[in-house]
């Protein structure tokens, strides 16, 4: 094992056990004791664990998960951050179908592998993307009747 | 590119002329939505959306109802939505439970309160009922109070949840009896109480009338007492417990309807107020409601307004002593 | 035989279009991400106003036996399970579909849910008065020990550490608190507003295993489509019908764990699943095959799935206690027309009762023959180049996750969770034990409560917990079940440490 995934393992058990260690102190202090009985049960095992998954990274003996290279992190940035925007800002403040549109075309010409330079590729991407944005209404909107946030352009 | 942005931009326009006008004369323009804070399934969604169906008749809204569960700890989860994150905008309906979300709000621990919300209409009122398994040795009130007088604290009895009906009616037949009760609040809700009744997990149970009703009918339960101040239409044999000599009234009654989160147009609640109504009174709707043995009681929006203002009174009284 | 006498009605034009129409709508919304079988059939409720009683049982019958049979094709083709039903479909069926094997893993799973299928309503129509008393004897401290039961397949559910396994486990035991808690109804953990109603599990499902695979997809850049391209491969009919009853032990676990304990009021429709996936591992020579598209994992799961449609009903039928949220919805379809579900209910409604059990019965052959016409068509989705699908995916995740009741901070949530499950993934922590604890979490809590609370009213609370034939039979079951884990660790250890090390390496989701 090389040395990237070590590190990279103690950084990530080091912080599910901070995760873990926070749960723990909230449910020994917080009142109703009697209400937090389970998360206390269940925080003491999280903590356990996570400290014996801790104590075997910093040993360098984990033995399963591969952690991520560098060059994997590059080529996931640029869409994660486009998914993250759509969910968390987007779909709300533009309305369901407008965001959905706009994040699939943008994730389509980051990761589709044909050429960015002809026309045929945009058309056909507008075309995908008009696609997806009608079903999910047929689906969602006419069938389903979910009333999803208000719409910019409806 | 170009063209994209142009039609935002007229879009946007267009968006802020209609909001203006937007008024109380065409609503509703689009579909409304009624919040439930119990799951699908369960008596109050189960007539939510039974009153809800004629919503979109031309004399009625003219706009279909959608129901949409919020379910979670005893109705908490879903008024706590309506109370502080559902828009004001007429769209946004809820169902209430009384004395539910009042006793809720007065034990505290959660954002709302009887002032969140404005009453639109009332349709319905079932009340609590004690229930025992059908070959239970208990055969009146009487028996169960002698019973538990003997086992201080060893009659178990089941219901759906903390500071809901059947727990407002559990506090009540322990205060007039003198006697201490274990009561057992069910995570499943009314149904999961009655089937720790069945199953004879408990020895007794506070249940709605209208399921009790029905188990009865299947030869599952005895129903021992009404927790109303009069006999039930469907159940005419069942005393109330203050024939049995018990001072209860109907503080437990479990009232549902519809109400609006605060600050929702006035002219859209007396739009609302005169319409639903008469849509409860639809003789579809109280057909199905008969069918399905929920007790209807259509009251309009002042009267709710007194109604929530009483139990407010009386829920604050009994609940002082815990 | 009495249900043979009310054949002919399922039969009649007006019926069997209903039917039709039940069986294949119900797919579509089974497929649909954040469509649980709950919510499809709610969602019919208002269409059968209209209809007369037998009418609209027939619908909500077939609606209900194709959702939840409808849920495997997303389970399988996108990852994404509609419900809590499809977890366990998910880790042998998806990782068919991306071996180009989709069309094989959709008839196995449509062939093995009709078999289970129709075990299911045959147990109903035989076995009902049995059946009921089954149901009533699991009281709260029998739920806890079954939950506990539950836990303990979590540390050998698809992770090759056990520990880590438990961690997840324990990371969805604490999602599980969050929120108010159901008896008690005091605030744990919400540290935003968009938790404060604790975590819905079915946004959670859909973060939890759709997103950690969308931004995988993302991983490989923007790659030339050459590389990519898969062969998805026709796969027979026949042969998978003969697939099915070849893995007869798959098949026989997953039938009679889906029926035995999807009868368990609140808990069983669950969890049988992932318990059948679990048990046939374990019995299985093949054990280790599991995980990778082991055809024995997906016929096994969606079996159970499906035999216990037949019997969640038993408690509505007789007792008039609905034991699954499905069936509470279903109890709604009959008060509606005035019918009281009970011990009577074939004696006063038998022209209703038998013809939608019969419409249950037929339903699951239509839902098979409908589901292998286009398994092979729907199979094809694996060709979808990966932006498209990822685009696609995460698409579906949002509309399913914010349709479940209509909210905004769902979305949220099943986002934080996914984007979070993808970075603990190369780790070792998989999806599917976290899944488990966020489901058994307030199963065990609450039965423990209650159990206490009628312990201390009556007896003690060890007598409550530790005597009568069930508890023993459950902690006993709970002990073996360590026993094995601890067993296959220690065996693990010595002799394949590293030829694991290798297999995980090779296959980075």
């Amino acid at each position: 094992m090389s040395d990237l995934p070590r590190t990279q393992h103690i950084v990530a058990s080091g912080l599910i056990a901070a995760v873990g260690i926070g749960v723990a102190y909230i449910s020994y202090t917080s009142e109703p004791a009697r209400a937090f009985l389970f998360p206390k049960i269940i925080s003491t095992a999280f903590v356990v664990l996570a400290l014996w998954t801790f104590g075997k990274a910093v040993l360098g003996k984990t033995k399963v998960g591969i952690g991520l290279s560098a060059e994997a992190l590059r080529n996931i940035l640029p869409g994660l951050v486009v998914a993250l925007v759509y969910v968390f800002w987007a779909a709300q403040a533009l309305g369901f179908y407008t965001a959905s549109g706009i994040a699939f075309f943008l994730l389509l010409s980051l990761y589709d592998p044909a050429p960015h330079d002809a026309v045929r590729t945009w058309v056909k991407r507008i075309i995908v993307t008009a696609g997806f944005v009608a079903v999910m209404y047929g689906l969602f909107a006419v069938l389903l009747n979910v009333y999803t946030p208000r719409e910019i352009f409806l | 590119m170009k063209t994209l942005f142009a039609a935002a931009s007229i879009a946007l326009m267009g968006l802020t002329g209609a909001a203006a006008a937007d008024s109380a004369e065409n609503y509703p323009e689009r579909p409304l939505m009624l919040m439930v804070s119990y799951g699908a399934g369960g008596a109050t969604d189960f007539q939510a959306r039974i009153v809800t169906m004629t919503a979109g008749n031309e004399d009625a809204l003219g706009m279909p109802m959608a129901i949409v569960n919020k379910p979670g700890a005893g109705g908490r989860v879903g008024w706590n939505w309506l109370a502080t994150q559902a828009e004001a905008d007429g769209y946004t309906l809820g169902a209430y439970n009384i004395p539910h979300f009042i006793a809720q709000s007065i034990e505290g621990g959660v954002e709302y309160s009887a002032d969140s919300f404005e009453p639109i209409a009332n349709w319905g009122a079932d009340p609590a009922v004690f229930v025992v398994g059908a070959d239970s040795e208990f055969n009146s009130m009487e028996d169960v109070v002698a019973y538990a007088k003997e086992n201080p604290g060893g009659l178990t009895f089941s219901g759906a949840g903390l500071y809901v009906g059947h727990h407002i009616a559990a506090l009540q037949l322990e205060k007039a009896a003198g006697v201490k009760l274990a009561y057992i609040p069910n995570n499943a809700g009314g149904a999961g109480a009655m089937k720790a009744v069945i199953a004879g997990e408990v020895l007794g149970g506070v249940n709605n009338l209208s399921d009790a009703f029905r188990a009865k009918e299947a030869g599952n339960v005895k129903i021992l007492g009404v927790f109303d101040n009069e006999r039930s239409d469907f159940l005419p044999d069942v005393p109330t417990m203050q024939e049995q000599g018990f001072d209860i009234d109907n503080t437990s009654v479990n009232f549902r309807g519809v109400m609006v989160p605060k600050g929702t147009p006035q002219p859209i609640i007396d739009k609302l107020a005169e319409v639903v109504p008469t849509m409860f009174e639809n003789s579809r709707v109280a057909d199905k409601m008969k069918a399905g043995g929920s007790p209807m009681h259509v009251m309009t929006r002042d009267e709710v307004i007194e109604m929530w203002k009483a139990r407010e009174a009386t829920l604050k009284e009994l609940l002082a002593g815990l | 035989m009495e249900f043979l006498a009310y054949m002919g009605d399922v039969f009649t034009p007006i019926n069997f279009g209903l039917l039709l129409i039940g069986t294949i709508g119900g797919l579509i919304l089974g497929a649909t991400p954040g469509l649980s079988p709950t919510m499809a059939v709610a969602l019919l409720i208002p269409f059968t106003f209209r209809l007369d009683a037998t009418q609209g049982l027939v619908l909500l019958g077939a609606a209900y036996t194709s959702t939840v049979a409808g849920g495997a094709v997303s389970a399988i083709l996108l990852k994404i399970p509609g419900a809590p039903a499809n977890i366990a479909t998910t880790l042998d069926g998806h990782t068919m579909a991306k071996k180009g094997e989709g069309a094989r893993a959709l008839q196995l799973s449509f062939v093995a849910s009709a078999v289970g299928g129709v075990f299911g309503v045959l147990l109903l129509i035989f076995l009902t008065p049995l059946l009921a008393k089954w149901a009533l004897a699991f009281g709260p401290s029998h739920l806890f020990w079954l939950a506990i039961l539950g836990v303990t397949v979590i540390g050998s559910l698809d992770s090759s550490s056990v520990v880590k396994g438990l961690l997840a486990g324990c990371i969805g035991l604490w999602l599980s608190t969050i929120g108010f808690d159901d008896i008690m109804g005091a605030q744990r953990f919400i540290f935003h507003s968009s938790v404060s109603g604790g975590i819905n599990v079915i946004p959670a499902l859909i973060g939890l295993f759709a997103i950690p695979q969308v931004i995988s997809m993302f991983l490989k850049g923007r790659r030339e489509r050459e590389a990519e391209v898969l062969t998805v491969r026709r796969h027979p009919i026949t042969e998978a019908i003969r697939e099915v009853f070849r893995r007869s032990r798959a098949l026989t676990i997953g039938t009679l764990t889906g029926s035995f304990i999807g009868l368990i009021p609140g808990v069983g429709g669950q969890i049988a699943g992932l318990v059948a996936y679990d048990q046939s591992r374990r019995m299985s020579p093949e054990s280790r095959k599991f995980g990778t598209g082991h055809s024995e994992g997906v016929i096994a799961a969606e079996s159970a799935n499906n035999a216990m449609v037949g019997p969640s009903l038993v408690p509505l039928l007789t007792l008039s206690i609905p034991g699954s949220p499905t069936a509470a919805v279903l109890l709604g379809g009959l008060l509606i027309h005035g019918i009281f579900p009970g011990s009577d209910l074939f004696e006063n409604y038998p022209d209703v009762a038998w013809t939608f059990i019969n419409s249950m019965l037929v339903g699951q052959i239509l839902m098979c023959v409908f589901g292998l016409l286009v398994a092979g068509l729907a199979a094809r989705v694996a060709q979808v180049p990966n932006a498209v699908m990822a685009a696609v995916v995460l698409g579906l995740a949002v509309f399913g996750s914010y349709s479940v009741q209509n909210s905004m901070g769902d979305v949220y949530v099943m986002m934080a969770l996914g984007t979070g499950m993808f970075f603990l993934e190369p780790f070792g922590l998989s999806a599917a034990p976290l899944v488990l604890g966020l489901i058994l979490g307030p199963i065990a809590e609450a039965n423990f409560i209650q159990g206490k609370m009628i312990a201390t009213a009556t007896s003690s609370t060890g007598a409550y917990f530790f005597t009568g034939l069930l508890n023993l039979t459950l902690i006993g079951l709970v002990v073996a079940s360590v026993a094995y884990s601890v067993w296959m660790e220690v065996r693990h250890r010595r002799y394949t440490t590293k030829e694991d090390a290798m297999v995980r390496g090779e296959t980075p989701t």
